[in-house]
């Protein structure tokens, strides 16, 4: 039997692992690094180029080169976060049939599956090189907040990609897998993972190789972008206070600022002062500008403090979903690059009266803790169990346009639960049941799954009907609901298919013509 | 054992309303029948010293066939199937139960009565399938077990504490869980899995959660529902809801529905953690609105994030996130958004565009921003997106001369000179006295005129 990998496919990075011999290794690309940039370019000459080699020529040639596709996979079109990438990314981002965004670059258009299936293959590529044999399985992470179109699309990213996807699990559990690895004690983790864009906080419970998720909370507003927002914040008042010039209008400047603060604030996690030196940064009459300026860690501290205040709010909030203190979680697992930062670490060691484990690299955490379910599901000697969790309330549309849940968000699957529903009208033969997936009250702002109508119910004064309405997910994942009306025993139901943005057909001529393009490249 | 086809595993009893002391029995019989109480099997009464086995067995069917016993217990539905292997599976059912002498022990406390061990089915077992039979049969019998109470299926005491609860929960999911079995040829074992998997994750959630088990500890065990009674047993034969109606005339069904539902606890809503969060999201809402005051405009707005983030329904969060934002970028924002667009430069309506789709999206409708929007797009020859914010404007505000006169302006830009024309006629319909736009209706009118006379000459 092949192995099977895990892949964290990531926003800016991608990695991908293996467990060799009970033990989870990150694989090394051909260059020796572990991560590999999740980018992908066609060069001037028609080449097409992944990982390094893609990112490698970005910056010459950046609107053919994609990066931060996964802002964009299984979002629609009108999507605020695609129309912000749309202002922010050099590569063209054009509608799709489907309504979905799709990248053009080289002079051709491609899905955003198709593009994280280009990374994804190249993953499986590394992978294929240092197992020596072929790889054709994988399970692959996903942010906790993305909803069942995002999964979806990740799954045909998968598929494009040549693999089969055995399972798509959140990140931060990935985390806790892979910490929890080897382990068999009771131990209570908690995982702050903070990346570029987002806040998660999750809280799992261990005991001897089971892991149960018990609440998972976060902040899709705030992450490492907002630290680099004030520093530009910072240097755009300091600029106007002492050149009596504003930037705020200049894009370009801002583009500079930017860079130059992401930069500065990654390495004030090493140092204590850096110098943001932007020559040229504006001009007027009486000439150039430049911009020179020194940033301390104190400084930058005190910009970002509420920031990470704001992360411990999450984390006070998840504690209390979860039902436990902090004084009880008895392991903190660091995720994403912007928990590198001294500041991060120590509210965060304070807050929970505890240092961090050190164990795990933040980079490389998430794609291990992919092998480690992988090789749980299929490796019997693994003795680990995941008790996954739904990562989004199900329930049905109900009278008024509310939304009644049945199941909800981070309930441990498989699953069933019911629930009695009854009738609005005199003498309704008929109800019809909207399955919705999402976290509104409101039945509108919710996902619909699928619909269908239970006819044939007997003429009764509205109340009085019973309708039993029953959701059942099963341990991969996928719902059927049905309804019952207790009084004749009449049943409907439907099994809710989850729909990516491509149809299998789509997807089908897609790999047809990737593995033509395989071949052209072998030759 | 060579008899293995009498029914010795039989329990007996007296039968109801036989008075012993009015029979008529020998010495040995009489102490025979002492040791006759409902629990001890008829295996166990042919050992008893003094009497020979053949006499008991005699003995105790002329009883039976009299009337003086009843078959009570496993009974003789399983007598019917005995087959050698019985032997086997009772003596390993008897290990498995030493092994969790919690469950055994409560069990004999709580469902002395409803407890004994079920039959199985032994069809089931295929010895073809990758997994073992002394798996399959644990599998079975559990399986068939599902209907006893909550603490009994983890096999705990009533009332033990969180920790036992979950404990016990994940040495069964490790037996039970579905994904122990992935990829597996399980045949039936799949689906006999994830009904006993659900049942422990529902022994489990109302057993860890305190008020739930109050209402499960005040209601008695229901009589024997058959195993797992809702409606998504797919594999149960017929609709579960026909079989209490059919078992007999129960005066107390509505209230074994009603408990049945109780204890499925199918719809639970932590109203108190919503509440937590939203009493939370309400408080850090005030520290921001407080923060807002004291003019720590940054402050207040990741507050807000925060406040929207536990509460994500209230509308007037995001309205203050929005007017905060319209507010954070202070004086200068209110000058750009006030300073006539004719007047302002490039840069100044690039900077004002980005401030406006920074707020457009909390307040999608509001009448001011979006006309605003629009005309500074329109500045910036951005005749798409001017379009849209006027179109969005005119939805709200359908007699805005001003905003038709706009509308026609960014179309005579765009060279359609047509729908132009319709547009400052509605401006002019709305408001006569629109000198913009009777000036370029004009114009266009003219424009119209001359190129028609020009097609002629």
């Amino acid at each position: 039997m092949s192995r099977v990998i895990g892949i964290d496919l990531g926003t800016t990075n991608s990695c991908v692992s293996v467990v060799e011999n009970g033990q989870a290794t990150v694989i090394p690309n051909s260059g020796g690094y572990k991560t590999t940039p999740s980018m992908f370019g066609i060069s001037q000459d028609g080449k097409r180029l992944v990982g390094h080699l893609a990112k490698r020529q970005a910056i010459t040639n950046a609107r053919n080169t994609v990066f931060a596709a996964k802002r964009l996979i299984g979002r629609r079109f009108d999507d605020p976060e695609v129309q912000k990438s749309i202002d922010l990314c050099p590569y063209e981002i054009v509608r799709g049939p489907n309504e979905d965004p799709r990248i053009k670059i080289g002079g051709k258009t491609f899905t955003c599956p198709e593009i994280s299936g280009i990374i994804l293959r190249e993953m499986k590529r590394v992978a294929e090189e240092y197992l020596s044999e072929t790889v054709q399985e994988a399970v692959i992470t996903v942010p906790a907040y993305f909803n069942d179109t995002q999964r979806q699309c990740t799954k045909d990213a998968g598929k494009i990609a040549g693999l089969e996807v055995l399972r798509i699990i959140n990140e931060p559990t990935a985390a806790a897998l892979s910490y929890g690895m080897n382990r068999k004690g009771d131990e209570k983790i908690a995982v702050y993972d903070l990346g570029g864009g987002t806040f998660d906080i999750s809280i799992l419970e261990m005991s001897d190789g089971v892991i149960e998720v018990l609440a998972t909370s976060g902040n899709t507003f705030l992450g490492g972008e907002d630290f680099d927002r004030r520093i530009v914040q910072h240097l755009v008042e300091w600029f106007e206070e002492t050149e009596g010039m504003d930037l705020r209008g200049d894009t370009m400047a801002l583009q500079r600022l930017k860079d130059a603060s992401e930069k500065a604030k990654c390495d004030l996690s090493m140092r204590d002062a850096v110098e943001i030196n932007l020559p040229f940064i504006a001009s007027d009459s009486e000439g150039p500008r430049h911009l020179n300026y020194e940033l301390t860690r104190e400084k930058l501290e005190s910009l970002v403090y509420d920031v990470v205040e704001g992360t411990l709010k999450s984390v006070e909030q998840c504690c209390v979903d979860a039902g436990v203190q902090a004084q009880d979680i008895d392991q903190v697992v660091l995720v994403g690059g912007q928990t590198r930062m001294p500041l991060v670490q120590s509210r965060v060691t304070e807050y929970f009266g505890k240092r961090p484990h050190k164990g795990v690299n933040p980079d490389e955490v998430v794609g291990l803790g992919a092998a480690v379910q992988a090789a749980a599901l299929l490796d019997n000697d693994n003795d680990m169990l995941l008790l996954d969790v739904t990562p989004l309330s199900l329930g049905i549309g109900t009278y008024g346009g509310h939304f009644a849940r049945l199941i909800e968000r981070n309930t441990t699957v498989p699953v069933s639960k019911g629930h009695i529903f009854t009738t609005t009208r005199d003498d309704q033969s008929a109800v019809k049941i909207r399955v919705l997936q999402g976290e509104s009250d409101l039945a509108a702002e919710n996902d619909l799954l699928g619909e269908f109508v239970l006819s044939g119910i007997r003429p009764a004064p509205k109340g009085e009907p019973e309708i039993e309405v029953s959701f059942d997910i099963d341990a991969n994942g996928i719902v059927s609901v049905s309804a019952r009306d207790l009084a004749t025993g009449k049943e409907q139901s439907i099994t809710v298919s989850s729909t990516g943005t491509l149809s299998d057909t789509e997807i089908d001529e897609i790999i047809q013509e990737h593995d033509l393009y395989e071949v052209q490249l072998k030759d | 054992m060579v008899e293995t086809r009498d029914p010795k595993e039989q329990v007996l009893a007296l039968a109801a309303g036989r008075d012993a002391t009015q029979l008529d029995l020998s010495a040995a019989e009489g102490y025979l029948l002492s040791r006759i109480d409902g629990t001890t099997p008829w295996r166990l009464l042919r050992e008893i010293g003094g009497i020979p086995a053949a006499e008991v067995d005699a003995c105790l069917a002329r009883w039976i066939e009299d009337g003086i016993l009843d078959v009570v217990g496993t009974g003789a539905a399983r007598a019917k199937r005995e087959t050698p292997s019985a032997e086997g599976e009772r003596s390993e059912r008897e290990a498995s139960s030493t092994k969790r002498p919690q469950a055994a022990e409560s069990a004999a406390v709580d469902a002395a009565e409803s407890f004994s061990p079920p039959p199985i089915d032994e069809s089931a077992l295929d010895a073809k399938l990758e997994l073992s039979l002394d798996v399959q049969r644990r599998i079975l019998e559990f399986e068939a077990s599902l209907s006893r109470p909550y603490h009994a299926l983890l096999g705990i005491e009533q009332g033990a504490p969180p920790k036992a609860v979950k404990r016990a929960y994940f040495k069964l999911s490790k037996e039970f869980h579905p994904d122990r079995y992935f990829r597996k040829n399980i045949g039936s074992y799949g689906v006999r899995l994830d009904r006993i998997f659900k049942k422990v994750l529902e022994a489990h959630e109302i057993l860890s959660d305190p008020e739930l088990c109050k209402v499960e500890n005040s209601t008695p065990p229901p009589s024997a529902p058959p195993p797992s009674a809702p409606a998504m047993d797919a594999a149960s034969a017929g609709p579960a809801e026909d079989r209490p109606g059919a078992a007999g005339p129960k005066k107390a069904r509505p209230l074994t529905k009603l408990e049945r539902l109780q204890q499925r606890m199918p719809f639970k809503i932590n109203h108190a953690a919503i509440a937590d969060r939203r009493a939370r999201a309400e408080e850090i809402f005030r520290a921001a609105q407080s923060s807002q005051q004291a003019g720590r405009l940054q402050e207040a707005e990741a507050s807000i994030r925060i406040a929207i983030s536990f509460d994500p329904g209230r509308t007037e969060f995001k309205e203050a996130l929005g007017s905060l934002r319209i507010a954070a970028t202070g004086a200068r924002a209110s000058k750009l958004l006030a300073a006539p667009s004719e007047r302002m430069s490039d840069g100044e309506l690039r900077e004002a565009l980005t401030l406006l789709e920074d707020v457009l999206p909390y307040r999608p409708h509001d009448p001011g921003l979006n006309e605003r929007a629009a005309q500074v797009c329109f500045r910036l020859g951005k005749l798409d997106a001017a379009l849209e914010y006027a179109e969005t404007l005119l939805e709200r505000n359908p007699e805005q001369a001003a905003a038709h006169t706009l509308v026609g302006r960014i179309y005579k830009d765009r060279g359609d000179a047509e729908k132009a024309l319709r547009a400052f006629e509605r401006a002019l319909k709305y408001d006569e006295n629109d000198l913009d736009a009777r000036r370029a209706l004009a114009s266009l009118r003219i424009g119209a005129h001359d190129a028609a006379r020009g097609g002629v000459s």
